[in-house]
């Protein structure tokens, strides 16, 4: 096979395609988050299982996946708090799935609105109505798509970049590391809202600007912790052995390192959508969001705009506010338990 | 848009952009309040203390913040929020700074608060010759600079000719004396204007007169922002005493001026880059005045004890403009407006899907007039209305037959194609901190869906930049109107349109029509004033009839101020007239301060609510910034 390659070669795509088939079978389990808590078995001796026991790899790795997903869970379980809040985010996730079902695209419309401007609340408009005369209900309740897309996809986005330029950095090192993590100091010293407010200003106003402007100005946090994990990872011994079977940067990043850092990833990826839905919902406020959908911060600005703080119509302004809260809360319990259970250094429940 | 802005005519973004900026700074800080203690974000957290402190100390640390200050001073305050471009008059072109140039230098002329007919300002009597183009005017003899000095006809003489020498000192009013051959000052109560050809603005001159002798001493009125050496000398009924940018205007009486002077012992003008906030300084008796209300807090300041709200015909216009093809005077073509909307059939078929009563009902919450021709009714003399069958009404369904008869059917999708295939799709501009556009812009894109037309609405903090290289198909365009019209005409000739297509014209909307610049040159040497009338009238038609803007509503003058500290104001026109944004000094050269010295402590019960409002989320914050501050506190060590 590869063993007459020499250690930091880099990978031929030949070699690594193969390479990996043969490790890929136990170790390529992305987003499964036990490999966190035992990398080292996972590529054990991977020429000799992938060859011997072929048709069982799949049986045998799935029964690990089970297993490892139970233990997962019964470990979150013990978390009372990331169970509240996951209790929380299914019950928002339901809302917002079927609310086109029993609203539908109808509440935004101007031109059809059922009530008259700024109603207080009442049997038939039971957050009352925005100056248009729409329910304050529906269009919360619609709301709630947009704030989850962004929030979801921005976080996404920044944590994919941050983990590329994290193991990209780390795996490399030397000048290359420096300069890469020079720029993401920048990025981190930068104040990401006034960078945000920056990207959505000069681009066109759409849900994709916000997304992009979020995505591009939050990375920094996760590509430091996710190349100081790489580094750890990297010392490792069996690092060095894949190196030896011939095993390119391109393999080690991705079959080694990438599962390796995927819990911290993870739990990075559900703290940072509450960044993301607030920052979206700051954004919005601001003026700065897609003035023709509907979003908690559209909400809170079309509030200030109409002149409701003053007016003392809290029923316009606290709903969105709570809702931005609850949600950003639910998030952060959930990514908080997250956390706790795949992170070994916090392996003591708090 | 914004540099074009004459005088007293303030075109919407002007406000709009300065309004943008305070947008930002009480919106990132109220937000911080919120996300501050949330966001996981090192540069936000600490904007959440001072944010929180804000509110609180405030008004203790702001300058003369009671209006009746320790000393028994009466003070009236006035919330603006635009930003002021300069204190040179031949420079400003804010609202705010030309209101301001009212109080503190006297103009030829001045217009009546009762129906804006002119009346003798620094000038008491006036007469052309009889080959209309030599005026000669007489200066008022009792007339003293503040700094003592006798104001005369020389210093009106050296204001003219200065703008017409030197094109720098003409960028704020130069439209006034592009057409004047000579300005000479026989004697120190004599001012005689030679023009090119006659000119119907003679008597609307609405040039700020300066000293002479403080003013010969500047070298480039380009960069002369008149901003470091106070008080600042003028002959008005104030004058400035202080002046930090977006802080703070201070002016006192001129106990001289010859009106009469004013009863307040100060007048301030100070920022409040938030609009609720202004209306809150108000509930709590730290302002006098407020203006700019939207429908809800009119509403609510209209049940407050001590307040009075003042709904007052406006004298703007909001209207809908088309891009009729952008052309330079050399005859280029620029820009990117829509194809499609050259057809007048088409812009016919866009005016008759938009209802416009609904817009004054729904969006100004009554708070407007409902648009007809392009002059606000208040200047009833020049107001027009399209009769029988030139109007264009609400008829979806003629809309829809207009679209089918310009060749735009319907396809299976509901959607308009032209001959080409292509779907129907319009773009319109919107000022982004405008609240009335956005909430136009989305009736529109359901009245014009419904006929099978996209609309995008593009808002923009900086509408200027893509209107001026026509770069749009429709926009919101708003223009406040003077007593004398010919400003708001002229932007609407072929002589207004940008020479070149790199270069900047006075035009609004790029129209050229043959027929109307012939209207306006018959109109602005038309000396009598029916004669005159009937030919703005014309006009209002001839512009009606091309289909390139449509009117939409006359947004009111929606403000409020407190009646334990103004016991009286004068509004203009004195009927139902408005305060801020006067042609002329009236309402607060008019303003007579209450007896009581009324430290105001009635709150209403609506800011109750709001308090309430504000302390849940607050403990709301709190909470969540203990969580947080635990969580972190836990999890220090893995960190980086």
């Amino acid at each position: 096979m590869t063993i007459d390659k020499t250690p930091p070669n880099p990978s031929e795509s030949g070699d690594s395609s193969e390479a990996s088939e043969a490790s890929g079978s136990l170790t390529e389990m992305p987003g499964t988050p036990t490999d966190g808590t035992a990398p080292p078995q996972t590529t054990g001796a991977p020429a000799a299982t992938a060859k011997a026991a072929a048709p069982s790899a799949s049986s045998l790795m799935w029964a690990r996946r089970r297993a490892s997903v139970s233990r997962f869970w019964r470990q979150y379980r013990t978390h009372r708090a990331g169970l509240i809040g996951l209790a929380g985010l299914a019950v928002i996730a339901l809302i917002a799935l079927t609310s086109p079902l029993f609203i539908g695209g109808d509440v935004q419309s101007v031109t059809d609105a059922p009530g008259t401007a700024l109603e207080s609340p009442s049997g038939e408009f039971p957050l009352g109505t925005d100056q248009f005369g729409r329910s304050l209900l529906g269009l919360l309740i619609w709301g709630a798509r947009i704030s989850l897309v962004v929030g979801l996809l921005a976080a996404a986005l920044s944590v994919a970049i941050g983990t590329l330029v994290g193991i990209v950095a780390g795996h490399f090192g030397g000048w290359f590391a420096t300069v890469v993590m020079r720029i993401t100091d920048w990025f981190l010293v930068m104040p990401a809202l006034v960078l945000a407010i920056v990207l959505a200003t000069v681009m066109s106003r759409s849900i994709w600007t916000v997304i992009l402007a979020i995505g591009v100005t939050s990375w920094p946090t996760t590509a430091r912790l996710v190349r100081a994990q790489t580094i750890a990872i990297e010392s490792r011994p069996y690092i060095e052995r894949a190196r030896a079977l011939g095993g390119g940067h391109g393999h080690v990043m991705t079959r080694h390192v990438l599962p390796n850092v995927m819990p911290l990833v993870l739990a990075q990826t559900t703290l940072g959508i509450s960044t993301a839905i607030l920052t979206e919902a700051t954004l919005a406020f601001l003026g700065l969001g897609d003035p023709s959908v509907v979003s908690w911060g559209g909400m809170l600005q079309d509030a200030r705009e109409a002149g409701a703080v003053s007016s003392g119509h809290w029923w316009y302004l606290a709903p969105p506010g709570i809702a931005i809260a609850v949600v950003a809360l639910a998030f952060t319990l959930c990514g908080r338990a997250i956390e706790a259970v795949l992170n070994p250094k916090l392996g003591v429940s708090r | 848009m914004v540099t074009r802005i004459p005088p007293r005519t303030t075109r919407q973004p002007t406000r709009q952009r300065s309004r943008f900026r305070h947008f930002l700074a009480s919106g990132a800080v109220a937000t911080a309040m919120v996300a501050g203690s949330v966001i996981p974000l090192g540069p936000l957290l600490p904007a959440a203390p001072q944010a929180q402190a804000a509110p609180l100390t405030a008004p203790r640390t702001a300058p003369q913040a009671a209006p009746a200050a320790a000393d028994g001073k009466k003070v009236l305050t006035v919330a603006v929020d635009q930003s002021i471009d300069s204190l040179s008059p031949f420079l400003a072109q804010t609202l705010v700074a030309t209101s301001i140039f009212r109080l503190t230098n006297e103009f030829l002329t001045n217009y009546d608060p009762k129906d804006a007919h002119t009346i003798p300002g620094f000038a008491t009597k006036w007469a052309s010759s009889a080959d209309k183009l030599t005026w000669t005017f007489t200066i008022r003899s009792d007339s003293k600079w503040s700094d003592g000095k006798p104001a005369t006809a020389e210093d009106a003489a050296w204001t003219f000719n200065k703008m017409m020498t030197d094109p720098n000192a003409a960028t704020a009013n130069g439209n006034f004396t592009s057409n004047f051959k000579k300005v000479t000052a026989p004697d120190a109560t004599k001012l005689v204007i030679e023009l090119k050809k006659p000119q119907a603005t003679m008597t609307a001159l609405d040039v700020p007169i300066v000293p002479k002798h403080v003013w010969e001493k500047v070298d480039d009125f380009s960069k002369f922002n008149n901003d470091k050496k106070f008080p600042i000398v003028g002959n008005g009924p104030y004058v400035i005493e202080d002046f930090k940018v977006d802080q703070y205007i201070r002016l006192k009486p001129n106990k001289d001026f010859w009106r009469g002077a004013p009863k307040f012992d100060e007048l301030v003008f100070r920022y409040y880059k938030d609009k609720d906030a202004a209306v809150a300084a108000l509930q709590k008796g730290e302002v006098s005045f407020v203006s700019g209300l939207t429908p809800a807090q009119a509403a609510a300041l209209g049940n407050a004890d001590n307040i009075k709200v003042n709904n007052a015909p406006g004298r703007r216009f909001f209207a809908l403009a088309t891009n009729p093809g952008a052309k330079a005077k050399d005859g280029k073509s620029f820009g990117n407006g829509h194809k499609a909307l050259l057809d007048q059939n088409v812009r016919k078929a866009l005016f008759h899907a938009v209802d416009r009563k609904t817009i004054v009902e729904k969006v100004f919450q009554g708070n407007a007039v409902e648009g007809q021709g392009y002059i606000p009714p208040r200047f009833d003399s020049y107001f027009w209305e399209p009769s029988g069958s030139q109007t264009i009404d609400y008829d979806p369904a003629k809309a829809a037959t207009l679209l089918d008869k310009a060749g735009y059917k319907k396809n299976s999708g509901g959607k308009r194609v032209g001959k080409d295939g292509k779907p129907l799709n319009f773009r319109i501009l919107c000022h982004a901190t405008d609240p009335n556009d956005k909430a136009v812009g989305k009736y529109l894109q359901e009245w014009w869906g419904e006929l099978g037309i996209g609309l995008k609405v593009e808002c923009l903090d900086n509408v200027s930049d893509p209107w001026l290289a026509g770069n749009y198909d429709l926009a919101f365009d708003g223009w406040s109107v003077n007593p004398d019209p010919d400003f708001v005409l002229s932007i609407h000739t072929c002589a207004a349109l940008p020479a070149t297509a790199e270069d900047t014209g006075a035009t609004d909307n790029f129209i050229c029509d043959k027929k109307f610049d012939d209207l306006y040159a018959k109109q602005a040497v038309e000396y009598d004033t029916a004669k005159r009338t009937d030919l703005v009238k014309q006009m209002q038609s001839r512009l009606y009839d091309t289909g390139y803007m449509n009117v939409m509503a006359y947004p009111n003058a929606v403000e409020a101020y407190r009646t334990d500290q103004i016991k009286s104001i004068t509004t203009m026109p004195e009927a139902a007239g408005n305060l801020w944004g006067q042609d002329g000094y009236w309402s607060w050269w008019s303003a007579v301060p209450a007896d009581g010295t009324g430290e105001a402590s009635s709150d209403s019960g609506s800011s109750t609510g709001t308090i309430i409002g504000i302390g849940a989320a607050a403990v709301v914050v709190v909470a969540l910034g203990i969580f947080f501050a635990i969580r972190r506190r836990s999890t220090a060590e893995d960190r980086e």
